[in-house]
């Protein structure tokens, strides 16, 4: 049973060390990498009605308006990213030319380039000329103020709400109930002689707020989370599980003084009873271990495990030989004593080359001895705290495993804390693969940056 | 079997389980009557199920084992959740808790622990009932706080003169109510509504059953310390609450949005976040 446990723990936090080593991206921040639209597509624009300036920002109407069918319409160059909350560009119009029949709005792809944004099918315009809003009918509806030459106007996409909402000169106008699935196209149009807009993807600051309006839907949907409510002290017992599980002895002593102290005080529930007896297990031990392993002194750490839990170690080839062998080879590279560094990994890493799974890391570790600074490069990253904490919680999880009471490993490897933090980002990728892919998902590290406004 | 059906069944003397339907339509004493019922009982049957194995299949299922593939597929790294839990201590409040945290995991806190503190300090006093002395450490900390804050002030004041009158100085709670508070109470409806709800405790005998009772009760001791607790967090440019509940309230709430759609293992227990099998 121990050695079942022991190889899943061993093969999780091997991967771990893989996913810190950079070599693979998480598959939640490719959300970051959607791109953008950044200038005009000139390709599929109908040349004959408009000019497109070289900056591929700006466009000028230089035909003569005769008829419906010559308009001068632009699409952005890439569709609208969907992987966020909103999405939003701006027009200046330079000239209103002879009629000032300017529009803007998105399109999907396909569109017919000879005609007005809204005029057709699965496409959204809002109109400078009448003000009104088009969405595929020839016919548009009262939607807001007109606009024309010196005033900036914006369109934007609000993919919690699912609605397209405008701007001018940053007030809000709309917003309007978004219908079109799939990927839209910023887009604008130009119809009479001499009308010219520029427009701003993003590049330079928008006229409009978008800071504060994104902030705004936020706070709605923040409002309607908020008023959930808790069982009593549930966080405090999950915070509480979470430094036990690790072994963070010293912080739960004078958490349990400090709740025992507060007004109302604390107290644990104990209908938690056989997991409050598994997270305790071997705690002063576990925290020693992590002490140790912390201040890089592996040695020691093996010498203990020796003395306490020999089947964790006894196996020479295991995962958890393997972690604490990499980190003792890089505390000597970490002090400088290469020589020692070389003629400790001869020793040791032999057994392991042999093995697919560690073979990458091993070469990694290797490698540091290749460089003046080895923090400084693609290996640096085995100098870092963040090495040593897997090796400190693999060995944590070990522990943990040779309880009797332990049924599943998965205990030993995740907190209930982690535990609920994956179940909340699976629960919004979901409820966003539900909605077409469209909209934020969730990710720990914005939350925590995000805060301190106080 | 629906309400109506069982009705139907024991209005004809049958008794029928599930299982019973196929002995009886197998045919043994009916007569044609009774059969040709029965038929047609058995069509309502055989209906009412093709409905409900549509509703079935029209809501998502994932299977145990497909949700912990996406599960296994977050990655969550260990030093955003420290980060978490540091700042859970430190806006709650747990200084020594906080520093023993920094040390045994070298997380750094996101506000300067002396300064939790003094605001701890302030809120104790409040808690005991020391009003006079926490608005004095307040105003040591940062004399902005309270100026910038007049409903806060004025709890605060109310606390001291709920605190005069439970220690029975009636004068000098009449005194200071006339002379601190009543001004203020001219300047805002709401305030003016609360010191008469205060006031108001001096004039019965038996103050736990009058109906302003609760004001001398511990809870509202807590209410202004939360409330002065928060105030010092806000002026320090820091969110006045910890991050984790929130992130547990997200939870729940991304879970009833996604049990329209989708039938899923989800968490029901948060504090042994064990996963249930979906219901199909």
């Amino acid at each position: 049973m121990v050695n079942n446990h022991q190889d899943l723990i061993g093969s999780y936090f091997l991967g771990l060390w893989k996913q810190n080593s950079g070599t693979q991206t998480p598959p939640a921040e490719d959300d970051e990498e959607e791109e953008a639209p950044t200038e005009l597509n000139t390709i599929n624009t109908y040349g004959g009605f408009l000019n497109v300036f070289p900056d591929k920002l700006s466009v000028q109407y230089t035909s003569v308006n005769l008829h419906g069918h010559d308009v001068g319409v632009v699409q952005a160059n890439r569709p609208a990213p969907v992987k966020r909350l909103l999405y939003y560009f701006e027009i200046y119009v330079k000239n209103a030319g002879a009629k000032g029949q300017i529009a803007i709005g998105f399109t999907a792809e396909g569109f017919k380039m000879r005609r007005q944004p809204g005029w057709e099918a699965n496409s959204y315009g809002y109109h400078g000329d009448d003000g009104y809003l088009y969405r595929g009918q020839g016919k548009g509806e009262t939607f807001g103020p007109t606009y024309t030459a010196g005033d900036t106007v914006g369109a934007g996409i609000n993919y919690a709400s699912q609605e397209f909402f405008f701007t001018k000169n940053g007030t809000i106008v709309g917003p309007v109930y978004k219908d079109v699935k799939g990927p839209l196209f910023p887009t604008i149009a130009v119809h009479s002689q001499n009308e010219e807009v520029r427009v701003n993807f993003g590049k330079e600051p928008f006229f409009f707020d978008l800071k504060a309006f994104e902030a705004q839907e936020r706070a709605k949907q923040q409002m309607m989370i908020e008023k959930m409510s808790l069982p009593q002290n549930v966080s405090h017992g999950i915070v509480r599980s979470y430094l036990l599980h690790y072994g963070y002895e010293d912080t739960v002593k004078f958490f349990d003084m400090a709740s025992k102290n507060s007004l109302p005080p604390i107290s644990l529930a104990q209908e938690n009873g056989c997991s409050e007896q598994y997270n305790m297990y071997a705690l002063n031990r576990r925290k020693a271990l992590r002490e140790l392993i912390r201040s890089g002194q592996i040695d020691e750490a093996f010498g203990k495990l020796c003395d306490w839990y020999p089947q964790i170690i006894q196996d020479d080839t295991s995962a958890t030989c393997f972690l604490l062998h990499c980190q003792k080879y890089i505390e000597l590279v970490r002090a400088g004593m290469l020589e020692d560094a070389v003629a400790y990994g001869r020793a040791e890493f032999g057994r392991f080359c042999v093995l697919e799974e560690y073979n990458n890391l091993v070469k990694d570790c290797a490698a540091l001895l290749a460089y003046e600074q080895p923090q400084k490069s693609r290996v640096g990253y085995l100098l870092q705290e963040s090495q040593r904490e897997i090796v400190a919680d693999t060995v944590n999880a070990m522990i943990l495993s040779t309880n009797p009471n332990v049924k599943d490993s998965q205990d030993c490897m995740h907190s209930y804390l982690e535990k609920l933090l994956r179940q909340l980002t699976a629960c919004y990728l979901e409820r966003r693969s539900l909605n077409g892919d469209q909209g934020e998902a969730f990710h720990l590290r914005s939350v925590l940056d995000r805060g301190n406004t106080g | 079997m629906t309400f109506l059906e069982s009705k139907f069944f024991s209005g004809l003397g049958l008794r029928l389980g599930a299982s019973s339907i196929s002995r009886t339509s197998g045919g043994s004493d009916l007569d044609g009557l009774e059969g040709g019922v029965l038929m047609s009982l058995f069509w309502i049957v055989i209906r009412q199920l093709a409905e409900i194995e549509a509703m079935a299949t029209s809501k998502k299922v994932i299977t145990r084992e497909e949700w912990d593939k996406k599960l296994n597929d977050v990655k969550i790294r260990k030093e955003d959740t420290n980060k978490l839990v540091m700042n859970f201590l430190v806006t709650e409040g747990y200084v020594d808790a906080a520093e023993k945290f920094r040390m045994e995991s070298g997380t750094e806190p996101d506000i300067d622990i002396a300064t939790i503190t003094d605001r701890m300090a302030v809120k104790k006093a409040v808690q005991s009932g020391n009003v006079e002395d926490a608005i004095e450490k307040v105003n040591d900390l940062n004399p902005e706080i309270l100026d910038t804050n007049p409903q806060l002030f004025f709890h605060l004041q109310q606390q001291r003169l709920i605190e005069l009158i439970r220690n029975g100085k009636v004068e000098e709670a009449l005194e200071f109510a006339q002379e601190k508070l009543a001004p203020r109470g001219e300047e805002n409806q709401s305030f003016l509504v609360e010191l008469e709800r205060t006031v108001a405790l001096l004039a019965f005998e038996d103050v736990s059953n009058c109906p302003v009772g609760e004001l001398l009760n511990i809870s509202q001791r807590l209410k202004t310390a939360s409330e002065v607790n928060a105030a010092i967090l806000t002026s320090q440019s820091h969110e006045k609450d910890p991050k984790f509940p929130s992130l547990l309230k997200m939870l729940m709430w991304a879970q009833n949005q996604l049990d329209e759609k989708v039938a899923y293992p989800r968490i029901d227990n948060l504090s042994t976040a064990t996963l249930e099998d979906p219901a199909a």
